[in-house]
């Protein structure tokens, strides 16, 4: 890897020694700070002696207490026009208008396009309605797209590669951007017996988001800071999470389980992801430079999902458990989620930016089965195809 | 650093002459790589940091201490200077000289510390004989129930502090993990006895804090965590472990309990309040076989999954963990004690094996009866 100039360094190290006078655990900043240069200790492997373990600060640097009054910035939001991370998009901008930020929404593709038929597309009046603005077109185009306006804050939340993120990327170095968030995926750690994934982690080298977390390290924007989702719920979400269990609940079917159910995973409220984006709009001093774990801090087995679910929607809960290669199944078309522990910490957010989880499954998921019945998703006709070739592979009756 | 020593209270309070900072470097002696020099420099800083906080000698009793935590515990509070008084039966010994401790610090720790020696289930000696001597701070190692604390406060008016040894097991199962301090607590649990202490205590008025370790291990460890998978390991057996082995577990380093043991002290922060201690990161049963054998040196285990439904052990038990997910956040210690674990899950069962197991020394004695019932070699016998 080219180490970068001497000066961008020098920028880095500078930055280092103000966090320093008042860090107490100065390791701890070398875990999830990305230096400019060299690349190689960004993400290599640490020796084998070296633990993971998180020397956490005990206060917050002072210098990125919280102003009385919030600065108003400009922030562009490039948007993903599907998936599970469309509706993080939505929610920061809600959060940041509420602030008295001016919000640009960019939602890659067309605004007359299929998918914008689908949420949380269909609310993005009330973004306007908010004074934000929506936008749509091709990333790669921005400049021409958002003519001459100028940012503050650019929000990337739709590459996943170097190829869709890079045109965005280098158009908000040159045109000034003070402060560069991406959102990557925690789906790129590599996988430990040791849990959770905490920043500093090993990562997956070829993972394409890895690539994409690197190259906006390198641009030396004055902050910038990488955030690592896994699965969410909340009103507006673009992809299913908990309806999955719904679906089955409502009707009385069978949920059935690859392997234990005692794989953990993360499913956020998006408000948790929101509020911890904003944190590091407010304190971009102390975000810079940061990995943040971008999850709730409590973890949930698929077995507990189940159970919540099922209790969300008052009704009995059948769960089966089955072996995806004794059924000839593929557990990815099968189940929503990934068939193992993915489970991420945001200790990170804690440590630095002060924030704090308000996920509340047990409630959240009461909520999120009322507008699943309020949208009559609870009448439609649904197909179990896969379903049900688990349950005759396992010789279960469905009783429905 | 100006600005921790300013958050300390100032005025004349029993903590106001600074000490000299405590070491423990003679832990780490047995240094095989680089990691146990870097924690030693580590510590060493962190024992400035509390000394800057102002603390002075204190007259402490220790409940136990000559088993396992206290006798790491103990070691480091003569070193800082405390007078320091064990209360045991004294049916092990009072002291042992430490793998990898030098005869001068074994020798300067035996004339130091104390022995009261007693039943502390005969509440009436407790509480005459800990009048008699009036102590500043009770450490409770190895209490269990809620009565066992009664003559303690009763014999100690004055006490400043009673920092208690519970256990997260006292927290009620639940899917939502990790458990933090604030989550529902299990009544029924086979730890109610420590959960009744923890309430005791408050209700008492006393300046208490509580610790809530998960699993404990390193060097000395009576119970068989981790010299129950060096036992096969050696053996080269393959490893039975119940059900998935996706179980997710907790170890903390006996080594770092002590330290957070020695950072409640004083601390005005701790005042009634209870902290999970344990390791940074949890592991899953399969996991934690393949550590050990890692830290150990024994090439990676065969591992055999069973049904524990499918076998009668009778009284034995086949696997020494609860057949569950089980750990907590250590998040609240950390923020608020600047306390944190040393230990990484490897270096820390390195340090356990190399010190202990390593040596031919363990606790208990091999047995693969629940073992050879598991992979088929024994049959129950019928009568």
């Amino acid at each position: 890897m080219a180490a970068a100039s001497s000066s961008s360094y020098s920028v880095a190290s500078s930055l280092s020694s103000l966090r320093f006078t008042s860090s107490r655990y100065l390791p701890s900043l070398t875990h999830y700070y990305l230096p400019s240069t060299p690349f190689p200790s960004l993400f290599s492997s640490p020796s084998p002696s070296r633990r993971s373990s998180y020397r956490p600060l005990t206060r917050r640097p002072t210098f990125s207490a919280k102003a009385a009054s919030v600065d108003r910035k400009s922030v562009l939001i490039v948007n993903t026009n599907s998936g599970g991370h469309a509706v993080i998009g939505f929610y920061f901008a809600q959060q940041l208008l509420a602030s008295g930020h001016d919000v640009t929404v960019l939602t890659v593709g067309d605004e007359g396009s299929d998918k914008m038929k689908k949420p949380p597309f269909t609310r993005f009046s009330e973004l306007v309605s908010a004074g934000g603005k929506t936008l749509w077109g091709d990333p790669a185009k921005v400049a021409e797209i958002v003519s001459g306006v100028k940012f503050d804050v650019v929000f990337e939340n739709n590459g996943k590669d170097l190829d869709t993120v890079k045109p965005v990327a280098d158009w908000a170095k040159s045109s000034g951007v003070a402060q560069f968030l991406y959102i990557s995926s925690a789906g790129i750690y590599k996988t430990s017996d040791e849990v959770p994934h905490v920043e500093g982690d090993l990562v997956k080298e070829d993972a394409s988001h890895v690539g994409v977390e690197k190259y906006i390290a390198e641009l030396s924007f004055s902050s910038f800071a990488i955030f690592r989702p896994q699965y969410m719920i909340g009103s507006g979400n673009n992809k299913d999470c908990e309806e999955w269990f719904f679906d089955r609940i409502v009707r009385d079917r069978p949920v059935p389980l690859p392997g234990s159910g005692m794989q953990l995973t993360n499913i956020s409220h998006v408000r948790d992801l929101s509020s911890m984006l904003s944190l590091a709009v407010e304190n971009s001093i102390a975000a810079n430079g940061k990995i943040f774990n971008c999850v709730s801090d409590r973890a949930v087995t698929f077995n507990g999902l189940a159970k919540l679910c099922a209790k969300a929607a008052d009704r009995e809960l059948k769960l089966v458990h089955y072996d995806p290669k004794s059924v000839g199944v593929d557990a990815r078309k099968a189940f929503p989620f990934r068939n193992m522990h993915f489970y991420a910490e945001p200790r990170a957010a804690k440590e630095v930016l002060g924030w704090t989880g308000t996920t509340n499954l047990p409630e959240d998921l009461k909520e999120r089965f009322q507008e699943y019945v309020e949208i009559g998703r609870d009448k439609k006709d649904l197909k179990f195809d896969v379903d049900d070739k688990i349950l005759e592979s396992l010789k279960v009756e469905v009783t429905a | 650093m100006a600005r921790l020593v300013a958050a300390q209270p100032k005025q004349a309070s029993p903590w106001a002459t600074p000490l000299a900072p405590s070491s423990l470097s003679e832990f780490h002696a047995a240094a095989l790589d680089l990691s146990n020099i870097r924690k030693k420099r580590v510590w060493q800083k962190k024992g400035a940091l509390r000394v800057a906080a102002g603390l002075s000698a204190r007259k402490i009793l220790i409940m136990g201490g000559t088993r396992f935590i206290g006798v790491f515990l103990s070691r480091i509070l003569v070193k800082d200077g405390h007078q320091v008084t064990l209360f045991t039966r004294g049916k092990a010994p009072i002291t042992q000289q430490l793998p990898g401790e030098s005869d001068q610090d074994y020798a300067d720790f035996k004339s130091k510390i104390l022995h009261l020696k007693g039943d502390r289930k005969d509440f009436e000696f407790v509480k005459t004989s800990l009048a008699a001597e009036g102590f500043d701070v009770v450490y409770d190692i190895n209490g269990r129930e809620a009565d066992e604390v009664k003559p303690i406060l009763d014999a100690l008016p004055k006490l400043e502090q009673f920092i208690y040894c519970s256990s997260a097991g006292v927290y009620l199962k639940s899917e939502l993990l990790p458990h933090f301090e604030t989550d529902a607590v299990d009544p029924k649990s086979r730890h109610k006895g420590k959960l009744e202490t923890e309430s005791s205590l408050d209700s008492r008025g006393v300046n208490w804090t509580s610790l809530r370790p998960v699993y404990i291990y390193g060097p000395l460890n009576y119970n068989p965590v981790e010299e129950w998978f060096f036992h096969r390991l050696k053996a080269g057996r393959p490893i039975p472990i119940p059900n998935s082995g996706i179980q997710i577990t907790q170890l903390g380093h006996v080594k770092d309990l002590a330290r957070a043991f020695v950072t409640v002290l004083g601390n005005p922060k701790a005042s009634k309040q209870v902290y999970n201690i344990s390791g940074s990161k949890y592991v899953t049963f399969d996991g934690l076989a393949r550590a050990c054998a890692k830290a150990a040196g024994f090439p990676e285990p065969e591992i055999v999954h069973y049904n524990p439904k499918e076998f009668d052990f009778g009284k034995k038990k086949a696997f020494p963990f609860r057949d569950q997910h089980f750990f907590a956040s250590i998040e609240k210690a950390q923020r608020e004690l600047g306390w944190t674990p040393e230990f990484g899950l490897v270096d820390g069962l390195a340090d356990s094996y190399n010190l202990d197991f390593g040596r031919g020394t363990f606790r208990k004695a091999a047995d693969f009866s629940t073992d050879d019932i598991i992979l088929g070699k024994s049959f129950v016998l019928q009568t």
